[in-house]
C-alpha cells in the first residue's frame, strides 16, 4: 500500500486574472443536487461541477493529475462527496495553502493526499506552476519538483496522524488497527 | 499554564494532558447524523459488521429533504427507518420533528462537558451549551458507530470577547456576520473559538446557538460559551444524564484574543457568493430580491420569529416578493403558534413551511431560478447553493429580512419597530 512518490500533470484552479481561486466550498466542488447519488464511481462527473470555468474539468482530467488550488479548498459543508468525485476521477493529490477543516478531515480519512503549502500562491503568480506542467512530490518530506519548468519547490509533509491513515490506506483500516 | 477548554475536555476524554497540536483518540457522548444516514449505512455495512457499537449514543433527525420530495429520498429515509429498528436505536427522529441542530439541543442532548460529533458541518452549534462539538465525514461517522471512537486534533483557541449591548434592531447574526466579514472565512480554520465577555454572558441561549452555529463559517472545528444559569436553567428538565460543565483556565494560552464592542455593530448583510464579503447593510440597501428565508438552523428560533412578526404584523409583504418561514422545529413552531406570531406572518402574506432545512441547500420548498435573488437569515450564501448557479444569495438577521421583504428590496430594519 505505502506510496510516497506521486507524478502527474497539474491542473491550476485560477480566474480568468489567472489568479488562484480562493474559498472553493463544497457547493461548488459537489453540488446539492447531487447529495443523493450513494456510488462513488458515479461521482466523478460533477467534480467543480459548479464552478465558474471548471465545469468541464470532470472530462479533461485523466487519472493521476493533481489539483493546486487557492487557501480554503473545501469550505463549507462536511459532504464527503467533494472529495470522493475526486477520487472517483483518479486525481492522485490536492497542493491548497490551506483547507476547509472538514473536507481536510475527509481527504484525510480516505486516504487521500491533501498537502499544505505556503509557496504555491507565489508560484502560481510568478507563473512556475501553470495547467499542464509535469510535477513530482513526496508526500512525506514534502519535496516536490516542477519536471516541466525544471526547479523545486517545497510542500508541508503529511502530519504523523495522516501519514499513517494514507499508509493503511484509509480510515477503516486504520479504525481496525484501533480495535 | 492552564488549558483552554478544548485542551480540558479531550485531555478528560484521552484520560492523558493533553495541549493544541496532540492527536487524541477518544469517545463521544454522542454521534449525531440526519438524512446522510442512508449513504453511512452503505458505509457501515461494507465495514462487515453486523451491530453498531453503542446505539444509545446514536442521534438520527431526518431534516434535509422532509417530507420526502422524490422517489430517491423517499427511498434513503425508508432504508434509515429500517436500519434504526434493526439495530435499536432510540434516539431517532423522523421528519415531522425539526431540523437537527434545534431538535438535538430541545432533547438535551447538548449538556456542558459533553463532547458530540455530527456528520454535518454546523454541529458547532452546541457550543452554545458548553459543549465540544464538531463535525465529521460520512466515512468517520460510520467508523463512530463501528468502534465508538474517533481520532481529533486538538485545536488551538481564537477567543472573542464581546463587551457592551446590542444598539436597538441589532441582533446576533450581526455580530457574527461582522467578526467573519473582519477576520475573514478561514480565519479559525482547525481551530475553537471561544466566545466570552458581558456581551456574551448577556445573551440568549437562542443568540449563543447563531454565533455558534456560524463559528464553522471561520473555519472552526467547534464553538464555545461558558455555560452558565441560563445554560443550567435550559437543561433543568430535559438533560438526558448529569454533566460537569468544563471551563477554559484563566491563564489558558490563545492563538489569539479578538475583542468587540457590541454597542457599535450596524446591521450587517453577507453579500455573493461568500459569508465573509460582509457589508454594512446601510452599503446594500435597495437591492432587490426575489425570495426571502427566514428560519435554518441559524435562525428558525422563537426569538427570530418574534422579532419578524412584530416588525410584519399589520403589514403587506411587497408583491415583488415570496417569504418562506420554516420554524427551526416542531417545539418553535408551535411556540410560534401559540404567540399567534404565524397568523400575523400568514396575514402578511408570508408561506409558512414544516420544520425543516426547507430551500436553505437548495434541494426543494423554493430552489431559485437563473437570475434570481435570495434574501435569507441562513449561515451560506455560496454560489448556486439555492438552487441555480446564476443565483444570487444575500444573508441577514430576521430583523433585516422582514423589514426588508416589506419594501421588496434590503432595507434597514433600524426604527422599524
Amino acid at each position: 500500500m505505502e506510496r510516497t512518490y506521486f507524478t502527474g500533470k497539474i491542473w491550476v484552479l485560477s480566474d480568468l486574472e489567472g489568479q488562484l481561486i480562493e474559498n472553493i466550498d463544497t457547493d461548488q466542488i459537489y453540488h446539492n443536487a447531487f447529495l443523493h447519488i450513494t456510488e462513488l464511481a458515479k461521482m466523478g462527473e460533477y467534480a467543480l461541477g459548479n464552478l465558474e470555468g471548471w465545469k468541464d474539468f470532470p472530462k479533461k482530467a485523466q487519472p493521476g493529475d493533481m489539483i493546486i488550488t487557492g487557501r480554503n479548498f473545501g469550505a463549507g459543508s462536511s459532504r464527503q462527496q467533494a472529495v470522493d468525485c475526486f477520487l472517483a476521477l483518479q486525481v492522485s493529490l490536492i497542493i491548497a495553502p490551506s483547507f476547509g477543516a472538514i473536507y481536510f478531515r475527509n481527504a484525510v480519512n480516505s486516504g487521500f493526499p491533501v498537502l499544505k503549502s505556503h509557496d504555491v500562491e507565489r508560484l502560481v503568480l510568478e507563473g512556475k506552476l501553470e495547467t499542464g506542467d509535469q510535477i513530482n512530490v513526496n508526500v512525506l518530506s514534502g519535496e516536490c519538483t516542477n519536471v516541466t519548468k525544471d526547479f523545486s519547490f517545497g510542500v508541508l509533509p503529511m502530519s504523523e496522524v495522516q501519514h499513517a491513515i494514507f499508509q493503511v490506506g484509509g480510515l477503516f483500516r486504520y479504525g481496525n488497527e484501533l480495535r | 499554564m492552564g488549558q483552554t477548554f478544548s485542551e480540558k475536555i479531550l485531555s478528560q476524554k484521552a484520560g492523558r494532558e493533553v495541549r493544541a497540536g496532540d492527536v487524541v483518540t477518544i469517545s463521544p457522548d454522542y454521534v449525531l447524523t440526519h438524512d446522510n444516514s442512508a449513504a453511512i449505512i452503505k458505509e457501515f455495512q461494507k465495514l462487515g459488521i453486523q451491530k453498531v457499537r453503542c446505539p444509545q449514543k446514536i442521534v438520527i433527525v431526518l431534516d434535509h429533504v422532509v417530507p420526502a420530495s422524490t422517489e430517491k429520498y423517499a427511498q434513503n429515509h425508508k432504508s434509515i427507518r429500517e436500519f434504526v429498528s434493526a439495530q435499536g436505536i432510540s434516539h431517532f427522529y423522523d421528519v415531522h420533528n425539526g431540523i437537527c441542530h434545534q431538535v438535538f439541543s430541545e432533547e438535551g442532548f447538548a449538556m456542558p462537558g459533553t463532547l458530540v460529533l455530527g456528520a454535518d458541518s454546523h454541529t458547532t452549534s452546541y457550543g452554545a451549551f458548553g459543549v465540544f462539538s464538531a463535525g465529521i465525514g460520512r466515512s468517520e461517522a460510520a467508523s463512530v458507530w463501528a468502534t465508538e471512537k474517533i481520532w481529533l486534533r486538538v485545536p488551538e483557541t481564537l477567543k472573542i470577547v464581546l463587551d457592551g449591548q446590542l444598539p436597538k434592531d441589532v441582533y446576533a447574526k450581526d455580530i457574527i456576520l461582522k467578526i467573519i466579514g473582519d477576520e475573514g472565512a478561514d480565519r479559525a480554520n482547525y481551530r475553537a473559538v471561544e466566545f466570552s465577555g458581558d456581551g456574551a454572558e448577556g445573551m440568549s441561549l437562542a443568540s449563543r446557538l447563531v454565533l455558534a452555529n456560524m463559528a464553522a463559517e471561520m473555519g472552526a472545528k467547534n464553538g464555545y460559551f461558558p455555560p452558565d444559569e441560563k445554560t443550567f436553567d435550559f437543561l433543568k428538565d430535559r438533560a438526558k444524564g448529569i454533566y460537569q460543565p468544563v471551563y477554559s483556565d484563566p491563564d489558558a494560552d490563545y492563538e489569539d484574543i479578538l475583542e468587540y464592542d457590541l454597542s457599535t455593530i450596524e446591521p450587517q448583510v453577507a453579500c455573493p457568493h461568500t459569508v465573509d464579503n460582509v457589508k454594512p447593510v446601510t452599503a446594500v440597501a435597495g437591492t432587490a430580491f426575489h425570495q426571502a428565508v427566514i428560519g435554518t438552523c441559524t435562525n428558525g428560533r422563537f426569538e427570530d420569529l418574534k422579532v419578524t412578526a412584530d416588525i410584519l404584523r399589520g403589514k403587506t409583504v411587497a408583491s415583488s416578493v415570496r417569504v418562506l418561514v420554516i420554524p427551526a422545529s416542531r417545539t418553535e413552531y408551535l411556540k410560534a403558534l401559540h404567540a399567534g406570531f404565524l397568523e400575523d406572518l400568514v396575514r402578511s402574506g408570508c408561506i409558512i413551511l414544516n420544520p425543516g432545512c426547507g430551500p436553505c441547500l437548495g434541494a426543494h420548498q423554493g430552489v431559485l431560478a437563473p437570475g434570481e435573488v435570495a434574501l435569507s437569515t441562513a449561515n451560506r450564501n455560496f454560489r448556486g447553493r439555492m438552487g441555480s448557479r446564476d443565483s444570487e444569495i444575500y444573508l441577514a438577521s430576521p430583523a433585516t429580512v422582514a423589514a426588508s421583504v416589506i419594501q421588496g428590496k434590503i432595507t434597514d430594519p433600524r426604527g422599524s419597530q
